[in-house]
């Protein structure tokens, strides 16, 4: 092994056991959308068809993964509030193995969160087991790829006191933006264009017609992934810009 | 090496000819002409904003210098900072660890940052836990210590590495007066072993732990060299009052 990847190795643990160690990351990031899935398929899946377990399940997952912006940025956000990062930056590793290095640890975490949404799922609505759950696992884990990155760039640039305020606009934007808690029929043409170009609704999409099939594989996979990865390159790099050593002086 | 050669003059650990940092319009430091040799414990006094933490981040490769050029360890800060990173560590005015990482945990992520062996890493944790008491806490949380202990964990964690030059930035700030005194004792211990830069507001830190003295105002250095030639200089009979009317006057000896 490297000395790249032992080092890479050492932040992923660091940064893994950082937010799994937080009960409030848990109850965000796993609790709260569990009790929601299963609520809102309880009182609604009769109602609208919006809420039938495999558009929920898809929608709850993807929802989760915003909290996943918030707590990725508050622990960057602490750590350049501490000089944790400082010291970092001071050490042999490298800028871009500190930025992998959070991004890396919470991929996992976004696997387990998707699985367990579809897993409780299943428990609750069996039929769903006859969808394609492995592709739109995999689908999840390209989404949560925007939400940790929007997090590693919120917190290069928010304080530990403003993240919060950032970081809810955007899982706002997810759960507003996304479609998933009520039709589009009747909203209005700048709304629904905006969702359409946005990675939010994308992002839902993609997960949702992942697990579900469908005959036009370009128009509901492929481009709601463009969409998403684009936004994926974008925050990236502009983490990167911004979190650049002797960014803050 | 034969009788009639004598041996080369020992390198000195950090070497800086006129640095000079800008921010906008701001000069944080200007012209710093400095030269700390190797192992000894040199403390960097100022008021606030007189330019130490700047002077820290160049040397640390933190920030670039607008203009001049600073040698630590013989590298040069802006053309072979990875050759320097492996040789520094610095413990900055904040507390710096692993919140949800117990003691031994963020002494294993330091060590492992470092690349040391399971061997090495065993030691630097045993040197941690002898030299500033860190085994009695050393299965508590980060966030669960008192700042004290925090603070001893924050310094320490930069010996985790064994650098050759290691900076400290205001250790001892916000801790009480027996903390700071345990502190000092922590550092005392590491004269001799590596090169250390020290800076601090506490004017009888510097008289107790440092070999030679800097005093910096508005990013300007205005003296560096013993106590004894600070006291001559100033006429003064303590660094603190020397140190007043130094920074008062705006004259040193540099």
């Amino acid at each position: 092994m490297t000395d790249s990847l032992r080092r890479l190795r050492v932040l992923i643990r660091r940064n893994a056991l950082e937010i799994i160690r937080d009960p409030l990351s848990l109850i965000f990031l796993i609790g709260m959308p569990l009790v929601m899935e299963v609520l809102f398929y309880a009182i609604f899946h009769k109602l609208t068809a919006q809420f039938e377990m495999k558009y929920l399940a898809p929608g709850i997952a993807v929802f989760a993964q915003s909290f996943t912006t918030l707590f990725a940025g508050l622990l960057i956000a602490v750590d350049r509030g501490s000089a944790f990062l400082t010291r970092l930056y001071v050490s042999p590793a490298r800028p871009f193995e500190i930025t992998l290095g959070y991004a890396l640890a919470l991929i996992p975490l976004a696997f387990v969160q998707s699985v367990l949404f579809f897993a409780v799922g299943a428990v609750v609505d069996p039929s769903i087991l006859s969808f394609s759950i492995v592709p739109a696992v995999l689908a999840c884990v390209l989404t949560s790829l925007f939400f940790i990155g929007a997090g590693i760039l919120l917190g290069s640039v928010c304080t530990e006191k403003s993240i919060g305020g950032a970081a809810s606009a955007l899982i706002a934007g997810q759960s507003v933006l996304s479609g998933m808690w009520f039709p589009l029929d009747g909203m209005g043409e700048g709304v629904v264009t905006a969702m359409k170009v946005l990675p939010f609704r994308n992002a839902t999409l993609l997960v949702q017609n992942a697990l579900n099939g469908t005959d036009d594989p370009r128009a509901d996979i492929a481009v709601p992934l463009l969409i998403v990865l684009a936004y994926t390159a974008a925050v990236f790099v502009l983490a990167a810009v911004f979190s650049r050593p002797g960014r803050d002086g | 090496m034969n009788d009639t050669e004598t041996a080369a003059p020992a390198l000195p650990a950090i070497r800086t000819a006129g640095l000079r940092k800008e921010y906008g319009d701001t000069v944080a430091v200007e012209g710093l002409d400095l030269e700390i040799r190797d192992g000894e414990l040199f403390a960097l006094l100022g008021v606030n904003g007189a330019g130490k933490t700047t002077t820290i981040k160049m040397l640390t490769c933190l920030c670039r210098p607008t203009s001049g050029e600073a040698f630590v360890l013989g590298h040069s800060v802006t053309r072979e900072p990875e050759r320097i990173r492996p040789l520094i560590d610095v413990s900055m005015q904040e507390t710096a660890v692993a919140r949800n990482l117990t003691v031994e945990e963020n002494i294993a992520f330091c060590a492992g940052l470092a690349g040391l062996g399971p061997e090495d890493a065993a030691a630097a944790r045993e040197m941690l836990y002898r030299v500033f008491g860190l085994g009695s806490v050393k299965n508590k949380r980060a966030s669960k210590l008192s700042g004290g202990w925090q603070r001893k964990l924050s310094v320490g964690l930069a010996l985790v590495s064994a650098p050759r030059v290691l900076f400290l930035d205001e250790p001892t700030l916000g801790l009480d007066v027996i903390a700071r005194r345990e502190l000092w004792t922590a550092i005392r211990s590491l004269r001799g072993k590596m090169t250390i830069v020290l800076t601090t507001h506490y004017m009888e830190e510097a008289e107790a732990l440092a070999d030679r003295i800097g005093i910096m105002k508005d990013g300007r250095l205005l003296f560096t060299g013993t106590k004894e030639e600070l006291f001559a200089v100033s006429g003064a009979g303590s660094v603190e009052e020397a140190f007043i009317r130094l920074v008062e006057g705006g004259t040193g000896n540099d």
